[in-house]
């Protein structure tokens, strides 16, 4: 979710309400004998406000269990949950009076302090990651279906290659499908063909001698091919400029009836490369969530676990 | 008519010494014909307009050269002699010229010697030609499946391309080169089979030799069983609906057409199942019925508990009324008959043709049809079928049938025509003319004058209009459509083109009879006058709109036909799916949307209903069961038999078949029922069940949006889509 002028409402309220509570506590904090307590009146208030936000930031995840019911919108549940997950904080700093407390009580400041600088986090990933995807991954394709279009790419080129330097011992897919990453956006057709004509010429296949097509081969086999299978950034095709030079070079070594082909190897390796771009950026979008999710349910456990405890004994 | 005849005018001309009385304008030709004296040619077909290219046809008019009898009218007092040795010795000439260059005995004389040339050169005595053979060839063209094309055969008597152009209107035949190598062309000199070419047959029947034949190809045999006969060209001419189809064709088709007898019980043919054969019922009694329940999905719940799912279910009409739903009571099929909406069934007997659209095609077949007693049928394939359709005593015998039985449904299947009297229906059975468009064939110009009104019988219609820089698509029309009104109502002239999309086949009521049907039947004319109002109204609409949008991106995208798109900003989304889960949680599991598409500017138009305002998914549908309300929204209708081809005809893969189980009658064993997976096309609804489309309400990061893609893109388009 974007940060931007449509939050301005949220961040009014949120910034309303923080005034509020910090000038309450200031009066509050001025005024006892001691220091603030969470057990006192207004340190019980605080507590119990701060708890409500988090549980409020914590029903999120349940709302999203529920996408049909009609109880508010996902997206002002996704806001209150930012707002108030964050406000929460000040206001348990309030509750405790800027004092963590006993071992149970550490502990679960620490824990919310964790889950709102992580979820601070993964808001500016969410904020800023979704550009950088949508500018670096053209060719985006379903996250899932990653390892599948990497097989397709594979296969496309295989047979590509195939067509011009002959049988390769390459492994035949029973697959025949030109599906490519991005769908029908990035289809186009593998052909190795010349002549000029403008009426009515069949496409005319070549096939290039052994010696012709042994920088292909060699290129294909040794590089272009283990990346695709394995795409690694570290390596020459993994980088942008690198892969560039490296097929103008072997564009030099090839007759021209193979540069169509090379051009579309040049295609196929940007496409891989666009999707190890693709996983990468999605596991910093989604992999935050490992740390804010598990954490942020302990705070809500040990936080109940706290309250029943310091109200009861 | 009778206007003509006693207008027309009669000429005196003799005739080999005989005084003869025709029409004036006649050709010399046709009053030859007329009065017992064929002459021979090569060039002319009555139904294709005289060039006088053989010149085989002379005849003697007393004038200084021999004169062309084709394209020669008559005049008064002219004397024509069409057997004397001048004109006898001339024609002869012109065969051994001909023959000179044919290659005899060529393709067709050798498979069934009904060569035209070689036939006029043999009864002429024409045996070795005294003129030199040609030493180049002109070549061969092998690349149609089902035509082969011998250009040494070719006399250029230019039938084949009138056939092309005239009768067909595909315009793909056409004349190339000079001298020698002067030959027929496809386009643009394409091989046939990378041609424009429909492989409709026309110039294959119009070829006088073996220039164009057709092809016998191996593999188009229908499979033969224990019942199934075969059958020699000969057995089937003394059949009598074979009356006058060409022995020639039968023999070169030998296979494609089988007699089967199916025993009380057995299944012909099942609904959904893709097929390449029609059926002619010769003996017997068939049921014709639609197993899949007539239904559509119904999706609701969803407060039964905190995690529970919506469920989805089959809700018939009457029990869950949708907004825009068809209140007909046929349903339209693959036959001569149409299915009552309550009660699926009907029977075929003797005479009886179905498959048709299955057969000419490739649709799915439309309905189960099961043998009631012992029934003997033929099935044929594609080429029979359509030879048989142009053979006049099958034709008539299946528009009488049609007329008998179907027409009344099919005119009462339309709304506005339930209060046309039994009389008139009547009237109209006799009046009405049935015409059938090959694919691409121009029914009705816009421009010309409006002199018909259309019922589609068969087939699938393109309506559009054209604009200066376009063509726009105002609808598809299949079976129970009609199409006319607005242009006989109107100024006289229409306001649209329409075109077959496929073999369609129409019934055809005169401008008169329109006319006096909307006098005597003044609801029938309002209801006319009111739709008209509509379309011209939606129409008017979507060319302002088509000329407003000058973005080439917005355009290819297909975007300018979508109605509703389901847009995601990517700069917002974080991919998290949410969309994709609450479409499903709303569909019963069954997502109706993917999160991929093309990208427009910032935008993913993702994978869900666009509501096209050229909904391609509805050519095709063999009950007609997806068509649009009048808000231009897709519905599926209750008798969708969940055959799938919509799902495929859809170019951005935006309908789902939804399986359910259902329990149906065991064709295998009568009687008894069992539970079987029936599917139902699907596509975006809107969650109209719940009031605001899921995708939208279910994402947190505000990425997800329905608009309406020329309000929503209208800025970044220059502001004038509005």
């Amino acid at each position: 979710m974007r940060i931007d002028k449509t939050q301005r409402g949220w961040a009014i309220a949120s910034l309303a309400m923080m005034m509020v509570f910090t000038g309450v506590y200031a009066v509050y904090a001025a005024n006892v004998p001691d220091r603030p307590r969470g057990g006192s009146a207004i340190g019980l208030t605080f507590g119990v406000i701060g708890f409500g936000f988090m549980l409020f930031a914590a029903l999120l995840g349940a709302r999203k269990r529920v996408p049909t019911w009609r109880i508010g919108r996902a997206q002002a549940w996704m806001r209150g949950h930012l707002w108030l997950g964050l406000l929460s904080l000040p206001v348990i700093l309030f509750h405790g009076g800027f004092h963590f407390g006993g071992t149970l009580t550490s502990v679960l400041m620490w824990l919310l302090i964790v889950t709102v600088l992580s979820g601070l986090f993964g808001a500016a990933l969410q904020h800023y990651l979704p550009r950088v995807m949508t500018i670096d991954v053209k060719l985006e394709t379903i996250y899932d279906e990653i390892g599948n279009v990497r097989v397709l790419l594979r296969e496309e080129a295989d047979r590509g290659v195939e067509a011009l330097c002959g049988s390769l011992g390459l492994g035949k897919s029973a697959k025949e499908e030109m599906q490519r990453a991005g769908g029908f956006t990035a289809a186009r057709a593998m052909s190795v063909s010349k002549g000029g004509a403008s009426v009515a010429v069949a496409t005319e296949t070549v096939v290039l001698t052994d010696e012709a097509s042994a920088p292909l081969r060699t290129f294909y086999l040794g590089e272009m091919r283990p990346f695709l299978e394995q795409p690694r950034r570290g390596s020459r095709l993994g980088n942008a400029d690198k892969a560039h030079n490296a097929f103008a070079g072997l564009r030099t070594l090839m007759p021209e009836p193979a540069h169509g082909l090379v051009q579309d190897l040049e295609d196929i390796c940007d496409e891989a490369r666009q999707l190890v771009r693709q996983e990468q950026l999605h596991r910093w979008l989604h992999g935050w969530l490992l740390v804010h999710i598990p954490i942020s349910m302990a705070v809500i456990v040990l936080g109940a676990v706290h309250a029943v405890v310091a109200l009861r004994y | 008519m009778s206007t003509i005849t006693q207008s027309m005018d009669f000429v005196e001309i003799t005739l080999d010494g005989r005084a003869i009385r025709v029409p004036e304008g006649t050709s010399v030709f046709d009053a030859a014909r007329m009065n017992g004296t064929p002459i021979p040619t090569l060039c002319h077909l009555q139904n294709e307009t005289p060039v006088g290219v053989c010149r085989l046809c002379v005849v003697d008019t007393g004038g200084r050269v021999l004169t062309a009898s084709c394209v020669r009218p008559v005049e008064a007092g002219m004397k024509v002699v069409t057997n004397s040795d001048k004109v006898l010795n001339a024609r002869k000439t012109v065969l051994e010229l001909l023959m000179a260059d044919h290659p005899s005995p060529c393709a067709r004389q050798e498979k069934s010697g009904d060569c035209e040339l070689e036939t006029l050169a043999k009864a002429a005595g024409v045996a070795q030609p005294r003129f030199a053979k040609r030493t180049l060839s002109r070549g061969k063209d092998d690349s149609s499946l089902a035509i082969a094309v011998d250009h040494d055969a070719c006399i250029l008597c230019d039938r084949c391309i009138r056939g092309c152009d005239e009768i067909k209107n595909n315009f793909v035949l056409g004349r190339m080169g000079k001298g020698y190598s002067a030959g027929i062309a496809f386009d643009l000199n394409a091989p046939m089979g990378d041609s424009t070419c429909i492989s409709c047959g026309e110039c294959m029947v119009s070829c006088p030799t073996g220039a164009l034949t057709n092809k016998t190809v191996l593999g188009t045999s229908i499979a033969a069983g224990k019942d199934t006969q075969g059958f020699e060209a000969e057995e089937l001419l003394q059949l009598p609906v074979f009356k006058g189809v060409s022995g020639t064709f039968l023999e070169l088709n030998r296979g494609a057409i089988v007699k089967r007898r199916f025993r009380a019980g057995e299944i012909i043919c099942r609904e959904g199942e893709f097929g390449s054969t029609a059926f002619y019922v010769l003996e017997g009694k068939a049921r014709v019925s639609l197993s899949a329940p007539i239904a559509h999905v119904k999706t609701e719940g969803g407060g039964k508990g905190l995690f529970k799912k919506l469920t989805s279910s089959l809700a018939a009409r009457d029990t869950d009324v949708r907004d825009g739903e068809a209140r007909d009571k046929t349903i339209p099929i693959d036959a001569s008959v149409d299915l009552a909406y309550g009660n699926p069934v009907a029977e075929l007997g003797p005479g009886d043709l179905f498959g048709e659209m299955t057969c000419m095609n490739f649709y799915p077949r439309s309905a189960t049809v099961i043998a009631e007693t012992d029934v003997v049928a033929f099935e044929m394939l594609r080429n029979v079928l359509d030879i048989m359709m142009k053979n006049k005593s099958f034709r008539a015998q299946i528009d009488q049938n049609y007329r008998r039985r179907a027409l009344e449904n099919h005119l009462r299947g339309v709304p506005m025509f339930a209060d046309l009297s039994p009389d008139f229906i009547e009237h109209l059975k006799g009046s009405v003319e049935l015409r059938r468009y090959a694919p691409g064939q121009v029914i009705a110009q816009q421009g010309d004058t409006a002199r018909s009104f259309y019922l589609v019988r068969i087939g699938f219609v393109k309506v559009s209009e054209t604009y200066p820089g376009g063509e726009l698509v105002l609808a598809y029309l299949s079976r129970g459509d009609y199409f006319g009104e607005i242009g006989l109502l109107g100024g006289g002239v229409r306001t649209a083109s329409c075109t077959a999309l496929d073999h369609v086949e129409v019934v055809r009521i005169p401008g008169d009879d329109f006319r006096e049907m909307v006098e005597r039947f003044p609801s029938v004319r309002q209801g006319l006058e009111a739709v008209a109002a509509e379309r011209q109204a939606a129409n008017q609409q979507r060319m302002q709109t088509v000329q407003s949008v000058p973005i080439d991106q917005f355009l290819s995208q297909g975007l300018m036909e979508a109605q509703s798109l389901l847009i995601l900003d990517l700069q917002n989304c974080t991919r998290c799916d949410a969309c994709v889960n609450a479409c499903a949680d709303a569909h019963d599991g069954i997502t109706r949307l993917v999160r991929e598409g093309l990208r427009f500017d910032q935008f993913l138009v993702a994978t869900s209903c666009r509501q096209c305002r050229d909904p391609l998914c509805m050519v095709g549908c063999p009950v007609g069961s997806i068509r649009r309300r009048n808000s231009l929204e897709v519905i599926i209708e209750d008798w969708c038999i969940g055959c799938g081809l919509c799902a495929r005809n859809c170019p951005y893969g935006n309908i789902n078949l939804h399986p359910f189980e259902v329990m149906v009658e065991d064709l295998e064993r009568p009687g008894r029922k069992k539970a079987v997976v029936k599917q139902k096309a699907t596509s975006c609804d809107l969650c109209t069940h719940l009031k605001e489309p899921s995708c939208v309400y279910a994402c947190p990061h505000d990425a997800a949006h329905r608009v309406d893609p020329r309000t929503f893109f209208s800025e970044m388009l220059g502001g004038g889509t509005k």
